[in-house]
């Protein structure tokens, strides 16, 4: 019979390999690489900043504002320049920072109302505020929205007292 | 007997056994592995979802004391403000108004004397157990002043996240002694060529101003004398000395401002802080007034003793006209005295009072 | 007999060795990326901001075509269902109440709000 006092090595030779592969394997599987796009926490900050933004600017200044329903935003959407007056705003706002770093922030406006004699029919959207540059595609925008009640006529329609969606496309440059 | 040959490749029985358990043992201790790591993490990358959940406290969320209420920046009913019993900021300033914020929960959160960086922050607004280093700040929008902050500098690389707020500024009335057209017409001017003392009275009626019926709803417009701060001023009390045709007799008395009560129809105190000619004073003793007298109440002010929710509260300050001396001059003159006609309604009456305003400001949060 | 030959064993000692140091140095090195991750997109899947806008139109509303608007607007634009009892029903004696309902496919909030 032939001795197998060598298995013992044998062993403990497929063992110590098994370890070390392993090892190995998981070492390079732990690391992963995370692009600061696919974190999501820049879309997040810059959804904040939209939404706090036309929060902001909705929110009546003082007792007599509320009870009109009257706030800045809506004195802008019934102006007949509000392509300008929310342009600048807007900037005004969302670029102002105390400490932290200078933004650089762009954006295109849009709004939608709903016609009247039809139920669930909406009009395409209506221009509130263009870029200052064309979009290319390229970038990475946030939508945020903000609801205000306006007396403005919507297309063709009457004016009257309506609810209109005033929606923000924000990327950063 | 034949020796068997040397590349059999058998392995033996026991072999087999104890090598499966081996590899049984081995695969479930590795699939164990990656949990380990798990108390491990580094903190440097979730400095931006600190900063989100700070930022999301300190902007919509009133705050809370131990006792539940949530105006955590004044001292209701203790003589000094206890920073102990304040669980956790928050700078809103009520549940149902996110982003709009309280100019006293601001100036009390951003008070170095009142509250130290790092630990009482920490505690109250950041949590977690590692030591983050932060920094906050509020700025207003398109005003020149600069922005409040604590903490330490930005250093290279940190987490961030930017709220919009408004500040819901402060309300205050102004009664102005040079316009006596407007004080005759609300016959605040009273006494004759005797009256040496005057009372003059404003009346905070927390039935139209907090009660049920008032006309303002919302928490981020109303007037709140009993937890916001709110400001009285008398200006040119001087003018206001006249005889019965309305013509000046300034120089015929000087005037001292013996004491100012504060009452809620069963309670009465005295407040004892006003601020004559734009100087602060702690007045235990009646005081000579040129021509201002202003009353602040704010987060440091005393409101012990009385309850700031009752339906009526006066505020009385009481005058003594003294005689200078001068000849050709009575006893006593008219002054701004309302004890026998109707107290000045601070209410929510923009004429009489300039009411709450929002400001826009920017509220940062950067952790690191 | 001869003694096996165990050089092989400095070699085994040598693997392993690297092997630990290999994993001690990923445990030092790794980032953990992941929390920052479900954290933002957790916020952004929530539609807080969504809720609390609908939320105090409706609490405004003052007439059926405004609830028109935004039952269409909503569905059509931030594909959400908004439903809402419009006029407002009396309870309590003098207030007036209405049931808020909004679903977005993910979230769904229903209220029964109470006018102050």
């Amino acid at each position: 019979m032939r001795s197998d006092g060598g298995q013992l090595y044998t062993i403990e030779g497929f063992a110590a390999a098994l370890i070390m592969i392993s090892t190995a394997y998981l070492v390079v599987n732990a690391t992963s690489v995370y692009t600061a796009g696919d974190t999501h926490i820049n879309d997040m900050q810059l959804e904040t900043l939209g939404t706090d933004a036309l929060t902001v600017m909705g929110t009546p200044m003082n007792t007599t504002e509320y009870d009109t329903a009257n706030s800045t935003l809506r004195m802008i959407l019934e102006a007949p320049d509000r392509d300008v007056m929310f342009r600048t705003k807007f900037l005004e706002l969302v670029n102002s920072s105390g400490t932290g770093p200078k933004q650089d922030i762009q954006f295109v406006a849009n709004y939608t109302c709903r016609i009247d004699n039809s139920d669930s029919t909406i009009p395409p959207l209506q221009p509130l505020s263009s870029s200052s540059r064309s979009l290319t595609g390229g970038e990475h925008p946030v939508r945020v929205t903000k609801w205000v009640i306006v007396n403005t006529p919507c297309g063709n329609e009457t004016t009257r007292d309506r609810a209109v969606l005033v929606e923000v496309l924000l990327w950063r440059d | 007997m034949l020796a068997m040959s040397d590349d059999s490749a058998v392995l033996s029985i026991d072999f087999l056994v104890g090598f499966t358990i081996f590899l049984l043992a081995f695969i479930w201790v590795l699939s164990i592995i990656p949990g380990l790591l798990i108390g491990l993490q580094a903190f440097t990358i979730d400095y931006d979802a600190v900063a989100y959940r700070t930022g999301v406290i300190l902007v919509e969320d009133p705050g809370q004391k131990s006792t539940n209420e949530t105006s955590w920046e004044i001292a209701t009913f203790q003589q000094n403000y206890n920073k102990a019993d304040v669980l956790r900021f928050g700078l809103a300033v009520s549940r149902e108004d996110p982003n709009i914020l309280s100019l006293d929960k601001v100036n009390r959160f951003f008070d170095n004397t009142t509250f130290n960086y790092p630990g009482d922050y920490h505690n109250r607004s950041i949590f977690g157990d590692y030591p983050y280093r932060f920094n906050i700040s509020l700025k207003y929008i398109g005003s020149p002043e600069s922005a409040k902050s604590i903490g330490e500098v930005l250093p290279e690389g940190y987490g961030y996240i930017r709220r919009f707020v408004k500040i819901k500024s402060m309300s205050n009335a102004t009664i102005d002694g040079s316009n006596l057209t407007f004080l005759n017409n609300e016959r605040f001017i009273n006494g004759d060529n005797t009256t040496r003392t005057h009372i003059f009275s404003i009346l905070l009626n927390n039935t139209d101003l907090i009660g049920e019926g008032s006309l303002v709803k919302d928490a981020a417009y109303k007037i709140i004398p009993g937890k916001e701060s709110f400001m009285i001023n008398l200006t040119y009390l001087n003018q206001t000395i006249v005889n019965a045709m309305n013509v000046s007799q300034e120089n015929c008395f000087n005037i001292s401002l013996n004491n100012t009560i504060v009452s809620d129809s069963t309670r009465t105190i005295t407040f004892f802080d006003p601020i004559i000619d734009e100087v602060p004073l702690h007045m235990t003793t009646p005081q000579p007034v040129k021509r201002n007298v202003s009353i602040l109440y704010n987060t440091t002010a005393n409101r012990r003793g009385l309850n700031w929710e009752a339906p009526q509260i006066t505020i009385s300050l009481i005058f003594n006209l003294i005689p200078t001396g001068e000849p050709g001059c009575t006893m006593g003159s008219r002054f701004l005295n309302n004890t026998y006609t109707a107290p000045f309604d601070y209410d929510n009456n923009p004429n009489n009072v300039t009411q709450p305003q929002l400001r826009d400001a920017v509220v940062e949060v950067a952790v690191w | 007999m001869a003694r096996l030959n165990d050089d092989a064993q400095w070699i085994v000692l040598m693997g392993f060795l690297v092997s630990f140091s290999f994993f001690f140095l990923a445990l030092v090195i790794n980032q953990a990326t992941v929390v920052g991750q479900t954290t933002a997109e957790s916020v952004i899947e929530f539609p807080k901001n969504d809720i609390r806008d609908v939320r105090s139109i409706i609490i405004r509303t003052e007439s059926d075509t405004i609830q028109k608007d935004v039952y269409a607007i909503s569905l059509g634009r931030k594909n959400a269902v908004v439903y809402y009892t419009f006029p407002f029903t009396p309870c309590y004696g003098k207030y007036s109440c209405t049931q808020i309902h909004f679903k977005s496919g993910v979230t769904e909030y229903d209220e029964n709000w109470t006018s102050p």
